[in-house]
């Protein structure tokens, strides 16, 4: 075995509007053994290199040039058939949807065996279920998962099963397109580890395709970024993350938050201490039933009381996994949701009172960023849309004129030209200028308190900075105050002066992010903080195996136990 | 997803260029293009029949029985003594009014049903889905032919398009519940509450825009089942006996046996009639389908 | 099995409302079928009008229409769970359940045949047209049968008559078999069975075929874009296998819910074929008796083809869980 040695490929798809060339010559190897790192934004090129080597680019696009010689075999010169022949065989792709990659209407262990079948193994169907049970285990599963269903398997099992069918037939090379994107941090590493452990254990190459410049950091020995199809440097991980070349590596390294980084400033002393709070919650927790006989219902957040003054702006965030309840609780802060019991108190009124009238006034002093940035558009609509309609509701701009001066600032804010941005429609526009008008849209109306909920997980990690920038502005500048609601540990850390954790819609830790984040104690922040893969090669990516046991152990007793509550700061109390 | 949203198909600027968009989207939307065509041809040749031929031939009696298609009578005459080509320019007339009727006033209860539903959830979200799923299960004709056979002898069109109208805001309730229960939930339809949007302008400034392409397409959809519902119904000898809509002119074909008296062309009018007709409104449905629906439009993706 | 639940109770509900619309639409407008009934049998045997009273009463002891309207109603309902469907007024004093059992086996054979036969072609060829590899002939003929599934099969059915059956001559133009044969189970009589029923079922498999067709085509198209195709197709499987193991067998269960929502309207789409065809099945009584003004005899043939279309879609939904296993384990209804 000599690896993949891939020398000027070149991708081009043909369009309407003539050739756009997707890759542009690029050569990389990967030896036996190695892991590689492709990183880049979406439209750099990095699936399209990968596709190339599958033999999976469809028309209208196709390999333009080049040579990927793999055991001597050039991959790019194969016929469809003989290509699609070696997939599996010689080289083996790990899908990044594991969520929805696997055939939802076929056990989990006909989808390992039948890949062995088609490619003429010649085992029988004794040595086939054998094999599968072994591979299942490889990937630290129990064998009896062969006979399970996909939606009878969590995320992480589901790409387990993906790997174990990608290793069956032992390929020389693995590629794995962002492979733990729809998995949460924790799950991330211990699939990741199980990923470096089965190539370990048959000696394949690997090509890491991602942006998470941190995921590259803890997983590769080498790195390539990619842009507009070419390939910008390439370098050991250590060389690269130390000392990059280019700027735009440069770029992508500082937009991952890191434990040295934070735009965090001091907290400001309060303006007015005694200022009423802006926003209570009074006991509110949220139960969701499913149709009308389940009387018990799915907890989604458990009792929670806090109160934030209105005085003393903050950022306080809220970090939780999927299932945590943090979506629930930023509806339940916007009023959107009704709480199960409890009260949400705006400015000492509770939400659910309010006649429509006074809500909807309420909303000029409650503001929020939503994840998605293209969904916040309506699509009959140009973007003006949002910007104009609450300008006009809430009475802030008279006539035409002075809407579209507003519409002008807003853009200004945020580093957008108006006159490329108002006339448009969302989709004319890129995600990361989406989002940065709504944060602009949200300056504009200059609430007393921003509900800002992932506001940067779907926009491209360069941009990030910037919008968590902007939010720290509206903050500082303007004096609002922000809950961040969050998966992520890293960008919480980046802006906020105060962090809940929320585990099963508990809050569990609570504390300013410095404490929280660098030394937390309960165990589920410790196996989040240590499952963050942080853009440093040589720290240790380890688990936390104590961590682990100590919280199976708590959830086992039902997780009843109070709040550690790390630090307190002035302008928000938390009755733990 | 919301992507699957439809963008605006056509961008709006000066009209002469909004026409030529027009004519370009058709040109490749074949088959909105080719149903809108054959339906305009159809309506053309009833226009120019009113405007230019004697419909009172459509009137049994009015011409010599039993004729085969002729200099005379262009297609002939029936048993009765109608002329086909009248009947045909006066019976489409009546049956498409039958089915725009019917499928307007379905599309406007099933619009408000599948909205109220929708938009407010709730119990009256729970009765209107079990209203909606109860008339859903049953074969629409079945019902129709109870009721039409109870009022048999005093059926007039009009009393046809209330009886089709009555169970034509079927399948637009459903349609549009759907559409607004994952419109509700739109990121867009939130940014407007915060933007200070109260309820009314959230249905008809934010959702009713993009509810458009649904609705034209329920309405072209209920008028093609109307249409079907009634000529189905009168071809059982079930609607007005005095009028002479294609579907009683099918009644009366197979009632005396035309094909075994010869008479083909008795048969035949009212079944190409009606072939074209329906055609026509299948391929407007699927043309406009695949505007409300972008994700139909891969032809064959691999 | 809530699902099957659900079901039998919409059917129970359906049924009520037919029964209820046929009990109270000739009250509310104030006609008595039986007066109407008799009034007519007696000018079609040419006899005076004398006596009509007398003999109005004594059907109307019979039928019982002399009670008080609530009681009707009642007896009427009782009746109909009891599937008592009363006795015909045409064919008095046969029962309508009679002549209904008489007719429903051609009907469920034709109908049956026609809808297995127009439902494995159509979803395989609707799978095909979406595949790859399908060839230029089938991208042709495909969208031709979508436009014939815009056209009501009885409309088909006498396109069909008039060119197979007048111009060819290649089969008979109507009945369910020949003229003075004896119906059995021996092979001269299915064979007679059969041939005569070759254009009625044809007329609802030509224009059928199109309507499968279109909505595998529809579920193939999803799903060709599930992250579960993409990756077949990187695990370097056999087409063969991909198109039948990975999209087809997905694509089925969908399809199998729409062959639940459309099965109804096949049913009653029928009728008129059978009309057509002057063929012995419930659609032609049903014909029949809507030219008598036989009202017992009309609800009868409604009821049971109401019941025949409840049932099948039962059984589809038993087979369901079978087909998706996500059912299966949960029991949430998935649409």
């Amino acid at each position: 075995m000599s690896g993949l040695e891939v020398k000027g490929l070149k991708v081009v798809f043909e369009t309407d509007d003539g050739i756009v060339e997707a890759v542009r010559g690029i050569d990389f190897h990967v030896q036996p053994g190695e892991r590689l790192g492709f990183v880049g934004e979406s439209g750099s090129g990095k699936t399209t290199t990968a596709l190339a080597l599958m033999g999976m680019i469809d028309a209208p696009g196709r390999v333009a040039g080049g040579t990927a010689l793999l055991g001597g075999v050039d991959l790019l010169r194969l016929s469809p058939a003989a290509h699609a022949a070696r997939r599996l065989v010689d080289v083996a792709y790990i899908p990044q949807g594991a969520m929805n990659s696997l055939n939802p209407v076929m056990r989990v262990g006909a989808q390992i065996a039948d890949g062995m079948i088609d490619h003429g193994t010649g085992l029988g169907r004794s040595a086939r279920k054998a094999r599968v049970a072994e591979l299942l285990r490889q990937v630290g599963l129990e064998p009896s998962v062969a006979e399970r269903f996909p939606h009878e398997l969590s995320g992480g099992m589901k790409q387990r099963v993906a790997i174990a069918i990608s290793i069956a037939l032992k390929p020389q090379l693995l590629i794995a397109d962002e492979p733990t994107s729809a998995l949460d941090v924790i799950t991330q590493r211990r699939v990741m580890h199980t990923l470096r452990e089965v190539q370990d254990a048959i000696g394949a190459g690997l090509i890491l395709i991602g942006h998470d410049m941190g995921l590259m950091a803890q997983f590769v020995d080498r790195i390539m970024v990619l842009r507009h199809g070419r390939l910008v440097e390439e370098g050991e991980v250590r060389q690269i993350f130390r000392a990059p070349r280019d700027a735009y590596t440069k770029e992508l390294i500082e937009s991952v938050p890191a434990l040295e980084r934070r735009q965090a400033g001091t907290v400001a002393a309060p303006k007015d201490a005694t200022t009423a709070p802006i926003i209570q919650l009074d006991g509110a927790a949220k139960t969701y039933r499913r149709g009308l006989f389940d009387r018990a219902g799915v907890p989604a957040l458990q009792p929670l009381s806090f109160s934030m003054a209105g005085g003393t702006p903050l950022v306080v965030s809220i970090v939780g996994q999927s299932g945590s309840g943090k979506s629930t609780l930023g509806s339940l802060l916007l009023g959107f949701l009704a709480p199960s019991e409890g009260r949400v108190l705006f400015e000492g009124r509770d939400l659910q009172t309010l006649s429509s009238a006074e809500r909807r006034e309420s909303h000029r002093r409650v503001q929020a960023v939503f994840q998605d940035p293209y969904a916040a558009y309506n699509p009959f609509y140009k973007v003006d849309h949002n910007l104009a309609e609450p300008l006009r509701n809430f009475g802030l701009a008279r006539d035409r004129a002075s809407v579209l001066a507003k519409m002008r600032e807003a853009c200004e804010l945020v580093g957008l030209d108006p006159d490329q941005t108002i006339h448009r429609f969302a989709h004319q526009l890129s995600g990361g200028q989406r989002q940065r008008l709504m944060v602009g849209r949200a300056m504009m109306l200059g609430p007393r308190l921003l509900v800002a909920d992932e506001p940067v997980s779907m926009v491209d990690a360069s941009l990030r900075s910037s919008i968590l920038g902007n939010l720290r502005r509206m903050k500082d500048e303007q004096g609002i105050s922000i809950i961040y609601i969050t998966h992520d540990l890293a960008t919480a850390y980046e802006v906020s002066d105060y962090v809940l954790v929320l585990y099963r819609g508990r809050v569990v830790e609570a504390g300013d992010a410095e404490t929280v984040i660098k030394d937390p104690l309960h165990p589920y922040t410790r196996l989040l903080v240590g499952s963050i893969p942080w853009p440093d090669p040589d720290r240790h990516w380890g688990g936390d195996e104590r961590a682990e046991a100590e919280l199976a152990e708590r959830d086992r007793q039902g997780g009843r136990e109070p709040c550690l509550v790390r630090s307190t700061i002035p302008g928000f109390s938390l009755a733990a | 997803m919301a992507r699957a949203l439809p963008a605006t198909p056509l961008e709006w600027g000066s009209s002469r260029r909004r026409w030529r968009s027009v004519f370009l989207y058709l040109g490749r939307n074949r088959s909105l293009g080719a149903g809108l065509l054959l339906l305009l041809a159809l309506f053309t040749l009833v226009a120019a029949g009113h405007a230019f031929y004697d419909i009172s031939l459509a009137e049994p009696l009015s011409a010599s029985p039993g004729k085969p298609p002729s200099a005379r009578y262009w297609l002939g005459t029936d048993k009765q003594g109608r002329d086909l080509f009248a009947v045909l320019i006066v019976g489409t007339w009546l049956t498409a009014k039958v089915g725009l009727l019917a499928g307007f006033i379905g599309v406007v209860i099933g619009t408000i049903l599948g909205f109220v539903a929708g938009f407010f959830r709730g119990w009256i979200d729970a009765v209107i889905s079990l209203l909606t799923d109860v008339f859903l299960a049953v074969p629409p004709l079945l019902i129709l032919i109870v009721i039409a056979a109870n009022i048999q002898g005093s059926m007039s069109t009009d009393a046809m398009v209330w009886i089709i109208a009555a169970l034509s805001w079927r399948e637009p309730a459903r349609r549009i519940r759907s559409q607004v229960l994952v419109m509700r939930e739109a990121g867009y339809v939130n940014t407007a509450r915060l933007n200070g949007t109260g309820s009314f302008g959230i249905i008809f400034k934010e959702m009713m825009p993009n509810l458009l392409p649904y609705l034209m397409v329920s309405f072209v959809l209920a008028t093609a089942t109307a249409v079907l519902a009634s000529v189905g119904l009168e071809a059982l000898g079930l609607g007005p006996q005095n009028e002479p809509t294609l579907g009683m002119t099918v009644y009366w074909a197979i009632h005396y046996s035309a094909f075994l008296l010869g008479m083909w062309w008795w048969v035949l009018t009212p079944v190409i009639t009606l072939v074209v007709l329906f055609v026509g409104l299948y391929l407007v449905t699927a043309g406009l389908d695949e505007l409300a629906n972008p994700r139909l439009r891969t032809g064959g993706a691999r | 099995m809530i699902r099957v639940l659900k079901r039998l109770g919409l059917m129970v509900l359906v049924i009520w409302l037919a029964a209820s619309i046929n009990f109270l639409l000739p009250r509310l407008t104030d006609r008595d079928p039986i007066e109407e009934r008799l009034a007519q049998a007696l000018g079609d045997s040419g006899g005076s009008a004398v006596g009509i009273e007398e003999m109005v009463e004594q059907y109307q002891a019979k039928f019982g229409t002399d009670r008080p309207l609530w009681r009707q109603y009642l007896s009427m309902l009782a009746d109909t769970a009891r599937f008592d469907l009363g006795v015909s007024i045409n064919y008095f004093p046969d029962r309508v359940s009679q002549h209904v059992l008489t007719a429903l086996p051609w009907s469920i054979v034709l109908l049956g045949v026609a809808t297995l036969i127009s439902f494995v072609i159509g979803t395989f060829l609707g799978a095909l047209t979406i595949w790859r590899r399908s060839s230029a002939w089938l991208a042709r003929i495909v969208p031709l049968f979508m436009v014939l599934a815009a056209i009501p099969f009885y409309l088909v059915g006498l396109i069909l008559v008039y060119v197979f059956a007048l111009v060819l001559g290649w089969f008979p133009p109507a009945r369910g078999y020949s003229v003075g044969l004896n119906l059995g189970w021996n092979p001269t009589a299915i064979a007679d069975v059969a041939y005569h029923a070759v254009l009625p079922a044809l007329s609802i498999v030509l224009a059928a075929i199109g309507i499968w067709a279109l909505s595998m085509r529809g579920m193939m198209v999803t799903v060709q874009g599930e992250d579960y195709m993409n990756f077949a197709r990187a695990k370097g499987l056999s087409d063969r296998r991909r198109f039948w193991r990975y999209a087809v067998r997905n694509a089925m269960t969908p399809q199998i819910t729409t062959l639940v929502l459309s099965f109804g309207n096949i049913v009653a789409g029928a009728i008129l074929v059978e009309r057509v065809f002057v063929y012995p099945g419930i659609g032609t009584l049903l014909y029949n008796s809507v030219l008598l003004v036989d009202y017992f005899l009309i609800f009868g043939c409604v009821f049971v083809l109401i019941l025949t279309v409840a049932i099948s879609l039962m059984l589809l939904d038993l087979l369901y869980p079978l087909l998706d296993p996500r059912i299966r384990a949960g029991g949430e209804a998935h649409g």
